[in-house]
């Protein structure tokens, strides 16, 4: 286990160079400068302005400049923010991303796999249309959409929540509701589909010949082994969602990163696109080592034995 | 095991929300609607406070908020005293002499003469890398200091003691007021600058203040925080709110949602909600002194060398439709390459002395005839061009119309090509493009702003139309009539009568924003320049 965890850490910090690497060049490729006033500068005066910023030496030096800096934990001072430290940019604003992203998950998972799991149980019954139902709508209605009809609703016409910002947990109920739609009907399809499976299976049928009942067969075999494509989708998913989407972060006026990413590469702010990707994917590697060692301690059958 | 490690995931997870609450907005929950308590909204986040380094808007009006330069702008066109109690112009123009009152900062400290002098000399010092540095290309030395020639103690702004402020200008500049008045221009406690060191201008908590707000509660990327009145200020009695609460929304529905349950007092509406509004008693276009407008690459299409085709593509377009029926947004269709209700003399609007007919006008059967005429003397049948503008949805909309506005001159193919606005700016510049619709916004109120950039050698003259004689105008009235308002006024007049003659450019839309403000909150100000409002004097 431990050289396995070795080896697996030795391929994370691998990637994470290749990612910043192809990353730091492709985007120095990008036309145009990172200074927020370039519209009304001469070139000239951009020249005077690169220099202060070491972005007039040669590419390979601003890269190594960029790596040296990157290990002792410094990535750099942010453009859009200006001076503000990139590692602080983050910092602050991952926050209410993260916090957000964890509550749908936990939200939408837990309620996904309730009712993919009732959907299978209740097999062509109308509970599992219903389900199907459900979990349809949740992938087709964009989180956007359901984000803006959640805040008119109850928000501004019925004011059971706040419209938007973000005070405290009242303010976190509606764009929780509206992250929480994506991984609930993921969940949902998938633990019905895994489920039904399941249920048909030969040691199912043997349980229930040895009369254990209905429940105790559910919860105690076909629940535990209709989790393991779970756990597969889970990790992307929570870190497609806890970074942060732009949209409903706009939406409700929340203080998230997930903005920041999107402008950071449009506005060509070099550390902060750096920043915001080596740590997405960093947090992606950790996910992903997470998930293989979930699938460990779910299922004996794929543990690690050396 | 049951289901223990689903239970074990699901748990860290609500330990991670549990911990991350804490770190949610500490901001209080006060409740709006108290008295003189004014909501005030920002579309975008507060990139920094430092007066040197600031190049946005909402730095801008945050800076004017909570500073006090020498003078400071009014409405109508005005400035009034600010620290400075009065000033001075030299016969020649050149020299401006301001008698600053006494005044201290949030900290106690007296704002002197000194802090103006620092401040100026740190935006201009290469070090800093100002962006904004350019603005003080007039001031002696300037432009030699910004780029490292020459030690920032040489500018030419002197204090001759704590109450007296010299500057020297290279060339007679008549709107220097309004220059000063500009947040760029405000003051910066030295003592400070070195304190915060490389924090400074991060968070409200490392800047002193010399004018009628201080801020408190930005960390430097939150999305809220609050302005209460500086004791120190010295016109506090002119200031009526106890409090702003600035937040950060940046959708228009949620600003509007938010605006309806009274949670914000002033709104920008976006061109789908200008429709529902228009008629609101509580609605207003505020007209910006900018501009959007389409430039023609000579240099790759000499074709456009031709004036006949440059006025035929100008008749072409039907701005008043672009700007009323495409934007929406309160957009005006313009009068000329100088936008409106920027710059007055003796009552008169610049745009309106200047204006020429047929430079802004639409007429398709003259477009055509002149375009036929242009282009049998250009040898050519055909003209495919690439039509580059920016990428969100507003530029789309625009290019897609004046493409198939274009496209009805017979023989003319146009290909839109929306890109990333730091793209458009590159190509714009790189001269690899076709035709490009660029905007420009004025730094202070004066036709110049607009003018120069047409100049032969201006690197923002993109299309790389050169005419002497506007060349000529346009020198004249920053040289020889620099100093002589009437004459200066008539220079820029003629240049851009010229402008729009030969159709140098085409002028599009002047942006307008259309707003949307509670009818119990009064005195908040507008101007078509940077900061664009200042609220410090509003009531509820």
């Amino acid at each position: 286990m431990v050289k396995y965890l070795g080896k697996r850490i030795f391929y994370i910090v691998l990637t994470l160079f290749i990612v910043t690497t192809v990353t730091f060049f492709l985007m120095k490729f990008m036309p145009g400068t990172p200074l927020t006033n370039q519209a009304k500068l001469t070139p000239e005066q951009i020249h005077q302005i690169y220099k202060q910023y070491g972005l007039d030496k040669p590419l390979w030096y601003q890269y190594l400049a960029y790596l040296g800096g990157a290990l002792h934990g410094n990535f750099g001072t942010s453009f859009q923010f200006s001076d503000q430290p990139v590692s602080y940019l983050i910092g602050t604003r991952i926050g209410p991303s993260l916090q957000l992203g964890a509550q749908a998950m936990v939200l939408g998972t837990i309620i996904g796999i309730i009712i993919g799991a009732v959907g299978a149980v209740k097999k062509d019954t109308w509970v599992d249309t219903t389900a199907t139902i459900v979990s349809i709508l949740g992938i087709s209605i964009p989180s956007f959409v359901l984000a803006v009809l959640l805040q008119y609703y109850l928000g501004l016409k019925l004011k059971m929540f706040p419209i938007a910002d973000w005070q405290g947990f009242a303010y976190t109920v509606l764009p929780t509701l509206a992250l929480a739609a994506a991984p609930l009907a993921e969940t949902a399809r998938f633990m019905r589909t895994e489920m039904v499976d399941v249920l048909s299976s030969d040691y199912i049928e043997l349980a229930k010949a040895k009369g254990l009942n209905k429940m105790g067969i559910i919860y105690h075999h076909a629940l535990r082994n209709s989790l393991i494509p779970i756990v597969t989708i889970i990790g992307p998913l929570a870190v497609n969602i806890m970074t942060g989407s732009m949209v409903v972060e706009n939406i409700f006026s929340i203080p998230g990163i997930g903005e920041q990413f999107v402008k950071s590469v449009l506005t060509n702010d070099y550390p902060t696109i750096m920043g915001l990707t080596i740590m997405y994917s960093f947090m992606l590697c950790v996910v992903i080592l997470i998930t293989d060692i979930l699938y460990g301690v779910i299922d004996p059958r794929i543990r690690i034995n050396k | 095991m049951k289901l223990s490690s689903v239970a074990k995931l699901g748990g860290t997870a609500a330990l991670v929300a549990l911990v991350l609450a804490g770190c949610g907005s500490g901001s209080s929950s006060s409740q709006s609607g108290k008295k003189q308590e004014l909501n005030w909204v920002e579309s975008a986040n507060l990139p920094t406070m430092d007066v040197s380094k600031m190049t946005d808007i909402v730095s801008s009006r945050m800076v004017n908020s909570t500073n006090e330069g020498l003078l400071r702008l009014a409405a109508n066109n005005k400035v009034v005293p600010g620290v400075a109690k009065s000033y001075k112009v030299s016969k020649d123009g050149k020299t401006w002499t301001f008698n600053l009152r006494n005044e201290k900062w949030s900290n106690g400290k007296p704002v002197t003469a000194k802090d103006f002098v620092y401040s100026w000399q740190r935006t201009v010092s290469p070090k800093t890398a100002s962006q904004y540095a350019y603005i003080f290309g007039n001031i002696e030395n300037a432009t030699k200091i910004n780029s490292g020639k020459m030690a920032a103690s040489k500018l030419g702004a002197e204090a001759k003691d704590d109450h007296t402020l010299v500057v020297h200008l290279i060339k007679p500049q008549t709107f220097f007021k309004y220059m000063v008045a500009q947040s760029y221009f405000m003051p910066q406690l030295e003592s400070q600058v070195k304190k915060s060191g490389s924090k400074y201008g991060t968070t409200s908590s490392n800047m002193v203040y010399n004018g009628p707000f201080k801020m408190t509660g930005w960390n430097g990327t939150n999305d809220s925080w609050k302005l209460v009145p500086n004791k120190n200020y010295w016109n506090k009695k002119a200031i009526k709110l106890s409090k702003v609460n600035v937040q950060v929304v940046k959708d228009p529905s949620t600003m509007l949602n938010q605006y309806q349950s009274n949670k914000l007092d002033f709104i920008t509406l976006n061109g789908t909600q200008v429709k529902e509004y228009k008629n609101n008693k509580e609605y207003k276009v505020n007209k910006e002194a900018s501009n959007f407008y389409l430039e023609m690459n000579q240099k790759k299409h000499p074709e456009f060398k031709n004036k006949d085709i440059r006025k035929a593509f100008a008749l072409a377009i039907d701005k008043s439709q672009l700007a009323n029926k495409v934007q929406a947004d309160g957009s005006v269709a313009p009068t000329g390459f100088v936008p409106t209700d920027m710059q007055k003399y003796k009552g008169q609007d610049f745009a309106d002395a200047a204006k020429v007919k047929s430079g802004v006008d639409y007429d398709l059967a003259q477009a055509k005839k002149l375009f036929a005429k242009g282009m049998k003397a250009e040898g050519k049948k055909t003209l495919s061009l690439d039509l580059l503008s920016d990428d969100t949805d507003k530029a789309k909309k625009s290019t897609e119309f004046i493409q198939s506005q274009l496209e009805k001159l017979p023989g003319v193919k146009i290909n839109n090509q929306n890109l990333p606005f730091k793209t458009r700016l590159a190509r714009s510049a790189d001269g690899n493009f076709d035709l490009v619709v660029s905007g420009w916004i004025a730094d202070y109120p004066d036709a110049s702003n607009f003018l120069d950039l047409m100049t032969s050698n201006n690197p923002q003259n993109n299309g790389e139309w050169k005419n002497a004689k506007y060349d000529a105008l346009v020198k004249k009235a920053e040289g020889a009539d620099a100093n002589n308002e009437g004459a200066r006024w008539n220079d820029m007049v003629q240049a851009e009568k010229i402008l729009m003659n030969e159709q140098g450019v085409i002028p599009l839309y002047q942006t307008g924003v259309s707003t949307l403000t509670k009818s119990n909150v009064k005195g908040i100000q507008f101007f078509p320049t940077s900061p664009e409002y200042d609220f410090t004097k509003a009531s509820k």
